[in-house]
């Protein structure tokens, strides 16, 4: 009997803890709302979301709880750029459990099933939750000001776009499937652990909704830059970055919808395989139809942070870049070019000898871009009297310089007979992860410094934390890409819980650098924790969103 | 940098860059055009006098059909100084469906997707006597990273 009232207790106290919290947060919230309202009407305005939105128009915004209740773009922004940091946390963690298992050349704690599920949601995390994520996020928090935007009146799409977007990463990491982020029928219709996972079928649903959420959003977007936009922002007059983010936006536009009526198929698949199977003739369809989406998302992780890098030289340097024309030329070639190269993640799918040809070639040609923005920040970096090695400048630098190896390392799969060798092994993981890193995770964690002063209300980053925090991740990339891009050379095959013995030292030497890559985010977290229980000491401005360099804003001991 | 000198210069870059791009990308159409042979295709019929082994990937084991109609599971065998040809194929194992599988042998430059439904071709030339290491280099399931053996080549 007395079990039953222990029971009871506990239970019940939790439902009244629990339903006591949620009634505060409704009190909250409706307080809120009646407040805003009586403001609102007394402004004359009839929708509450509007009058936020104007008065917080061109306003510096600051990272609390009210960016999830306000739809300003500057809140958008903020949402997205924390989420993807989280999200980003969130797949770090499960590359290191990755790391971790490969040890041994054999099993040792993980489960193949496991392994491939936490292969699988590394990728989707890193790809669709922060890359393209944190691209949104700085697209929404610096677009109002590089346009001078003289309204503000998207904000229901932007944040149905967001939420969609949100619900569908959490799907993806409810659904523990482990088809990779590719979703290959006929292993992705395996609804089987063995196979790919039990609910494969909710990772697809996850990966649509995400996708229709980046389609509203990137709509929005461009409609913010074409009829929000101060008249006296001419186009000629854009910042790069505003370039970036209007061919990022274009390049999801053109290339999602192909993706999204192959998973629509996919889908469908599931209850009845009738599209992709065998019987039918066309199972390599599907991975036509991904890559043509693969292929440019990967290039998303990269154009919005060129454009960043572009806004971040000339702050630190006090020059202004190279040559704007070449500068929107290279971001612009390289969405177009991105489209055309797809046919390079399958040549050796028996495709042949015309279709290795065409893209063999078209993917030689995609350096054209590349090289002629490489050679605009050398160029701006070159003629400037004094670099200011502040931690975003180091992380901006140590960008150029990965993308410069990675690039390299990418531009030689072009060619056939150094394809057939390592696709498909660690080299491509290499290649690849010395771009994400060294552009997409260096220079996010640039903006995001350079923003700090603004979103944390006048409060000034620790700077030795930052730097640590910067060194560790440069160094131990470069440490986990090399390792990864010799034992790549030799076939060391990716995706794989268990290798050859003999590849042993090359999985040490990445398992190490991917722990010196990890303990450098736990840096990051600290100095957020610490620099946030300090004071506010510093103008709320910040570099990125300033005409001029304002350099009472960066921390004492960084601009010596 | 004066602005005619600095554009001259990225004149200069961009036509090294080109000439490098370019340069590297007749290469690749030389290599690839004097041994068509050494990529995938469907469907292709193995060149007259070569040792034909069928290939069957599986979830999870590649089996090998030589000429003599003897079979072997994991590990393959060819002779030296002779084309081989390599046909490829998907089929159902362990799971109710046949799923994509790549067979990569690093020494050999061989790489060949093993497509349910599709017979890819691929040929190639051992040279040396010796063992080589092959293995499933596109991600096929719990445990694709078993698929891996070695190739003996063994003298005529």
């Amino acid at each position: 009997m007395s079990d039953y009232v222990t029971t009871l207790t506990i239970y019940g106290g939790i439902a009244a803890v629990f339903a006591i919290v949620i009634f505060a947060v409704y009190n909250l919230l409706s307080t809120r709302k009646d407040i805003v309202s009586e403001m609102a009407s007394k402004e004359g305005y009839d929708s509450d979301n509007q009058f936020i939105r104007d008065s917080l128009l061109t306003k510096p915004r600051e990272l609390t709880l009210s960016i999830f209740l306000n739809d300003d773009a500057k809140s958008i922004g903020l949402r997205y750029i924390v989420t993807s940091i989280l999200f980003f946390f969130i797949g770090g963690a499960f590359g290191l459990t990755m790391r971790l298992s490969l040890t041994g050349p054999n099993l040792t704690f993980l489960t193949g099933d496991e392994y491939n599920v936490l292969i699988s949601q590394h990728a989707v995390l890193m790809i669709y939750m922060w890359a393209v994520g944190s691209a949104l996020g700085f697209g929404y928090y610096l677009l109002p000001s590089h346009l001078k935007v003289y309204r503000d009146i998207r904000g229901l799409f932007s944040s149905i776009g967001y939420w969609l977007w949100l619900l569908g990463g959490f799907l993806v990491l409810l659904a523990q499937s482990s088809p990779r982020w590719y979703f290959y029928p006929p292993l992705s219709l395996q609804l089987n652990p063995n196979g790919g996972g039990l609910y494969d079928w909710l990772a697809v649903l996850g990966i649509e909704i995400v996708l229709v959420g980046l389609m509203i959003t990137c709509i929005t977007i461009l409609l913010i830059v074409m009829r929000d936009r101060s008249p006296e922002v001419k186009r000629d007059q854009f910042s790069l970055f505003t370039w970036s983010i209007i061919f990022t936006a274009l390049m999801i536009l053109v290339s999602a919808p192909p993706l999204m009526v192959g998973f629509t198929m996919l889908f469908y698949d599931f209850f009845n395989p009738v599209f992709f199977t065998a019987s039918s003739g066309s199972v390599l369809l599907f991975t036509i139809l991904f890559w043509f989406w693969g292929h440019p998302v990967v290039y998303v992780a990269i154009i919005p942070y060129f454009g960043l890098i572009y806004e971040i030289i000339p702050k630190f340097t006090g020059q202004k870049i190279f040559s704007y024309k070449s500068g929107v030329f290279g971001l612009g070639l390289l969405l177009i070019l991105s489209e055309v190269v797809w046919g390079h993640h399958l040549f050796n799918s028996g495709l042949g000898f015309a279709w290795v040809l065409f893209f063999s070639t078209t993917s030689f040609l995609v350096v054209i871009p590349s090289a002629v923005t490489v050679f605009n920040y050398i160029a701006t970096l070159w003629s400037s009297d004094k670099i200011r090695l502040t931690t975003p400048m180091l992380f901006v630098i140590n960008g150029i310089v990965d993308f410069i190896i990675g690039g390299v390392i990418g531009v030689m799969q072009s060619a056939y007979p150094v394809n057939a060798d390592v696709h498909g092994t660690y080299f491509v993981t290499g290649h690849f992860h010395f771009i994400f890193l060294g552009i997409t995770t260096g220079i996010s964690f640039a903006a995001f410094y350079m923003l700090f002063p603004t979103i944390s209300g006048g409060r000034t980053y620790n700077v030795p934390l930052a730097r640590l925090h910067f060194y560790f991740t440069a160094v131990g990339s470069l440490i986990m890409s090399s390792s990864w891009i010799v034992g790549g050379a030799l076939g060391m095959p990716r995706a794989t819980a268990g290798y050859f013995s003999f590849f042993l030292p090359y999985q040490l030497g990445s398992i190490l650098g991917g722990f010196i890559v990890g303990i450098g985010q736990i840096f990051f977290l600290w100095n957020m924790a610490a620099s946030w229980l300090k004071s506010p000491s510093v103008d709320n401005q910040n570099l990125l969103e300033s005409p001029n360099p304002i350099v009472t804003v960066v921390p004492k001991g960084e601009m010596e | 940098m004066s602005d005619k000198k600095g554009r001259n210069l990225e004149l200069y870059f961009m036509i090294g860059v080109l000439v490098v791009l370019l340069g590297s990308a007749a290469a690749n159409y030389v290599e690839i055009a004097a041994n068509p042979g050494s990529i995938p295709t469907e469907n292709a019929i193995p060149p007259a006098g070569s040792y034909v082994v069928r290939v069957f990937a599986t979830q999870w084991a590649w089996s090998f059909e030589y000429p003599n109609n003897t079979t072997s599971v994991g590990s393959l065998t060819v002779p030296v100084d002779t084309n081989v040809s390599l046909v490829v194929t998907s089929i159902a194992g362990a799971q109710q469906s046949a799923v994509i599988h790549d067979l990569l042998i690093p020494q050999m430059d061989i790489q060949i997707y093993a497509v349910p439904g599709q017979n890819n071709t691929v040929t190639f030339e051992p040279t040396v006597v010796g063992s080589y290491y092959f293995e499933c280099v596109e991600y096929c399931g719990e445990y694709h990273y078993e698929m891996r053996g070695y190739m003996e080549v063994v003298s005529r």
